[in-house]
């Protein structure tokens, strides 16, 4: 991977090791992430990509080693101080896993209006954001209904929404289109090729090796907290005894009518 | 035992919300402290969990079902204070949203369930559970106690309510204009019940999740157990506020005690020995006299030097009952409330000012 | 097994109690189109004009004004007896219904047979207690009933109800219903894994596991959310969006309910 030595990259992860509840979560972890670009941090459930997120966001802090944000320390001191704080988090955005945990508020309207009220823009430029933001996401009609009211898809499309509202400059997605009816991640996708090219970097994680060539750059692959690989997806994805080491593919067996059974990594390549 | 619209009087209703938002705002000031940041997601949720609980249908002994309130869960785990909150807000949106419970009755269910189930719960479990492991069962045992108390507690608060509602409030021909019944029958209506099925219920789900909590995860019952890091003690601190603490029970038995006072209209007979001198002329003061002595009976005059002593001082309210007052139970209560009130008023008077010569001491030295 | 089925059954009419408040919210009636502000304060005077009363025909005269109130704003009667006048009926009547025998008074009636004397005094303490238990709650429903709760919660702000209690309540009320699905999920999937039926110690063991289960999620739950509120600024502070605006309607309607409230304190005292 190749990376101009003039890009301060918009995060440094510098030996980080982070753990949880006595499990290490990350060890050791060393990479960069350049502006501009869309990741994908691969690996199984436990891997270590959702923690590395978190880390990202400022949410959690790691024990050893340190992580910078545009060449500045990512710390817990310096987010106490509003100067640093609210820039980084107009400016770094992240949508979780779970979207009913992001989805707090009363209505949806309450929910992207949470963002710039908590940035303490005023009212006006509030409703004007909110609802331009609305209209683009194309749930409008959807604004004065509780969380507990909308599909799984629509929640998606509002936790999105809350999020793109402060148009951030970084974009961190936690597995965006688990849980999610074909049609619904399709949408989630076809939103993630756009930002292709933009001005935008994005951070997605993900195990779904089937859109990893559409929604990345670049891939970083997660085995128990620690970084094995990095490389293009079409490097990736033709390493299939790394795919299979690290639970991103299955061995598919299957029984022929004459009572031969075939062993095969289950992938399914496609083209656009 | 949420009490709706129209049982409890207008002035009942506004003297509990007045009682229960020194409650409300200390809670408030004490948790803000503690959880700042994370206050509003933890309580929101919490609330959110204790109104759901409080729809369960728990299976009681004897094969009947009941519903608890989980305040003794609330305060074991949460401390007192988070629970007085959540406890509350629960309670508002059940009584506002569902109309479980009334508008004008919410600051009496706050009282009596939120805030006097908490502090009883609390109060209860430290006792009992005194500095046994986390794990112990007599920190089961203890939650079962809290549980049980606090929800009699509760009902006997609720049931004070209610009896004193027909002594004082009635319509010009004398009929109740409220809660109907006085204290003798309110008492045991609401007690029987509280101390059979909702006692049990609060009991059997206080105990069961404690019990869970052990086999699982234990650090959860920290907070309320002594000696851990994360509790209250370490955070709060200053001086006068342990002090706070450990007269704490003290006024809440205080407080119950003030609002219980109108019960000793109920007692009959006179207390041996407070006779004036009228009494001594006065034939049926002389027969209550002659009762309280083991049937003997009084001298036909009283002794001369309490004749001569008792026109030396006449009290501001003479047999408890100011002149301003026609209702004898209001006058009781009154009185109850001005002499613990003038006591306590005297002391904390007589505290500061020992604190300012020791602090001037401290200076000079 | 009876105590999951129960529970159940109250999760089910929680959430149809809320289904029916935001359908009849979206309605086409009178108090739908007033201001939240306007209502709550109105309604609030109103329950208090209710419990204030010492004459029996005040607060029926505000019942019957409740009564228009409702039918102006699209609340079908058996809507309201469904939900409020029925179950307040079952539960203030057994309470009420020994007053008349045992309140002491002026004895109007003896039980035929017994002989038990039913007294003036007794009867009367008996309607007001039933009327007024009714009146109040038919208000308070139509309340809800006529307004999204989101938007009542924010008219609490005109009572001087702090904002962080509001944000706390809309919050709250928010994730009741994620809980109760939670909850749900969880009892149902017990249910259909039990065969025969448990014994008692059994059964509480079983209450207590889910409800311990339910704490633990939420107490996860409460750190998720915390974190998705930092990860969008949240610094502690809590601020509110509303868009309130009063009409020519909602001045009408105030004056008109603060008119009726002042003569029922009047006539009722």
């Amino acid at each position: 991977m190749t990376e101009n030595p003039m890009t301060v990259p918009v995060f440094d992860v510098r030996d980080v090791t982070f753990r949880y509840h006595q499990v290490t979560a990350l060890e050791g972890l060393s990479l960069a992430i350049p502006p501009g670009k869309r990741i994908a941090l691969l690996g199984a459930n436990g891997s270590g990509k959702s923690t590395l997120l978190r880390l990202l966001d400022g949410l959690a802090f790691p024990e050893k080693g340190e992580i910078t944000f545009c060449g500045e320390p990512l710390s817990e001191e310096r987010l106490q101080s509003p100067e640093f704080a609210y820039p980084f988090r107009r400016r770094v955005g992240m949508v979780f896993q779970n979207p009913d945990i992001q989805l707090f508020s009363p209505t949806v309207f309450d929910e992207v209006a949470f963002g710039p009220l908590q940035l303490q823009w005023p009212k006006d430029k509030v409703l004007a954001a909110v609802k331009e933001m609305l209209e683009a996401m194309r749930i409008t009609h959807l604004k004065d209904r509780s969380p507990h009211h909308l599909s799984t898809g629509e929640k998606k499309r509002v936790t999105l929404a809350s999020v793109l509202v402060l148009d951030p400059e970084v974009l961190l997605l936690d597995e965006p289109t688990s849980a999610l009816d074909p049609k619904s991640a399709s949408q989630m996708i076809d939103f993630l090729i756009g930002l292709r090219g933009g001005a935008k970097t994005v951070v997605t994680s993900t195990h779904d090796l089937d859109i990893v060539e559409d929604i990345a750059d670049e891939c970083f692959v997660f085995q128990t907290g620690r970084l094995v690989a990095a490389g293009t997806p079409t490097e990736i994805l033709r390493q299939t005894s790394l795919l299979e080491q690290t639970n991103l593919t299955h061995a598919h067996r299957h029984i022929h009518a004459t009572g031969e059974t075939h062993s095969h990594p289950h992938l399914h390549p496609h083209k656009h | 035992m949420h009490i709706p619209d129209g049982y409890l009087s207008p002035s009942t209703c506004a003297v509990l919300y007045g009682a229960s938002a020194p409650f409300w705002y200390i809670a408030l000031q004490r948790v803000k402290r503690i959880l700042t940041t994370r206050l509003v997601p933890l309580l929101s949720v919490m609330a959110a969990l204790c109104f759901v609980i409080m729809m369960f249908n728990l299976p009681l002994p004897g094969g009947t079902t009941g519903h608890a309130v989980g305040v003794a869960i609330a305060a074991i785990i949460l401390g007192p204070w988070a629970s007085i909150i959540a406890i509350s807000i629960a309670l508002s949106i059940q009584a506002v949203f569902f109309g479980d419970g009334g508008i004008t009755t919410l600051g009496a269910n706050c009282f009596n369930m939120a805030i006097v189930g908490s502090l009883v719960a609390y109060a209860v479990y430290r006792l009992a559970a005194g500095k046994t492991a986390l794990t112990s069962s007599r920190r089961v045992v203890a939650a079962a106690l809290a549980g049980y108390a606090a929800i009699n507690a509760s009902a006997f608060c609720a049931a004070v309510e209610f009896g004193i509602q027909p002594l004082f409030f009635q319509d010009p021909s004398g009929a109740p204009l409220y809660a109907p019944y006085p204290v003798s029958i309110a008492i045991p209506a609401m007690m029987i019940g509280h101390l059979t099925f909702a006692g049990l219920a609060e009991l059997v789900l206080s105990a069961g999740v404690v019990a869970y909590f052990q086999r699982t995860n234990p650090t959860l019952l920290r907070l309320t157990a002594p000696g851990n890091v994360a509790g209250e003690e370490e955070i709060a601190g200053a001086d006068n506020q342990s002090m706070w603490r450990t007269v704490r029970p003290l006024w809440i038995g205080l407080a119950l005690l003030l609002v219980l006072t109108p019960l000793g209209i109920l007692a009959a007979g006179t207390a041996w020995g407070e006779w004036s001198a009228r009494d001594y002329s006065n034939l049926h003061a002389r027969e209550q006299m002659a009762m309280a002595s083991r049937n003997t009976a009084p001298p036909v005059q009283p002794p001369r030097e309490l004749e001569r002593l008792s026109s030396l001082w006449t009290a501001p309210f003479p047999q408890y009952a100011p002149t301003f007052v026609r209702r004898p139970a209001v006058g009781y209560a009154l009185s109850a409330m001005f002499g613990s009130g003038t006591i306590i008023l005297v002391s904390l008077i007589a505290g500061s000012l020992a604190g300012c010569a020791r602090g001037k001491r401290h200076e000079l030295s | 097994m009876n105590f999951l089925e129960r529970t159940l059954a109250g999760f089910l009419n929680a959430v149809e109690h809320a289904l029916d408040a935001e359908d009849l919210a979206k309605a086409n009636g009178l108090l739908q189109c007033l201001d939240p502000r306007v209502k709550v304060i109105g309604i609030l005077i109103l329950v208090i004009a209710a419990a204030t009363a010492h004459k029996l025909w005040v607060i029926g005269a505000v019942f019957a004004f409740a009564l228009l109130l409702a039918a102006s704003s699209r609340v079908s009667p058996l809507l309201l007896g469904r939900r409020v006048w029925i179950p307040a009926l079952i539960f203030t009547g057994i309470i009420a219904f020994p007053a008349p025998f045992v309140i002491p008074g002026r004895v109007v009636w003896r039980l035929p047979g017994l002989g038990w004397p039913l007294t003036a005094q007794g009867l009367m303490s008996a309607g007001y207690l039933v009327t007024r238990v009714e009146t109040a709650a038919t208000l308070s429903v139509l309340l809800i009933l006529s307004t999204p709760w989101t938007r009542v919660l924010k008219a609490l702000r005109v009572l001087r109800v702090p904002v962080v209690l509001v944000v706390i309540l809309g919050m709250a009320y928010r994730y009741i219903f994620l809980l109760l699905e939670s909850a749900r999920d969880m009892l149902e999937s017990r249910r259909s894994r039990m065969v025969g039926k448990l014994n008692g110690p059994d059964n509480r063991r079983l209450a207590a596991a889910s409800v311990g289960v339910l704490m633990s999620k939420t107490l996860q739950l409460s750190g998720d959310v915390y974190s998705a509120m930092l990860a969008r600024g949240f610094r502690g502070e809590v601020y509110m969006l509303d868009d309130f605006q009063t009409a020519a309607l909602d001045w009408i309607m105030l004056v008109l309910i603060a008119a009726l409230a002042a003569a029922a304190f009047y006539y009722g005292r």
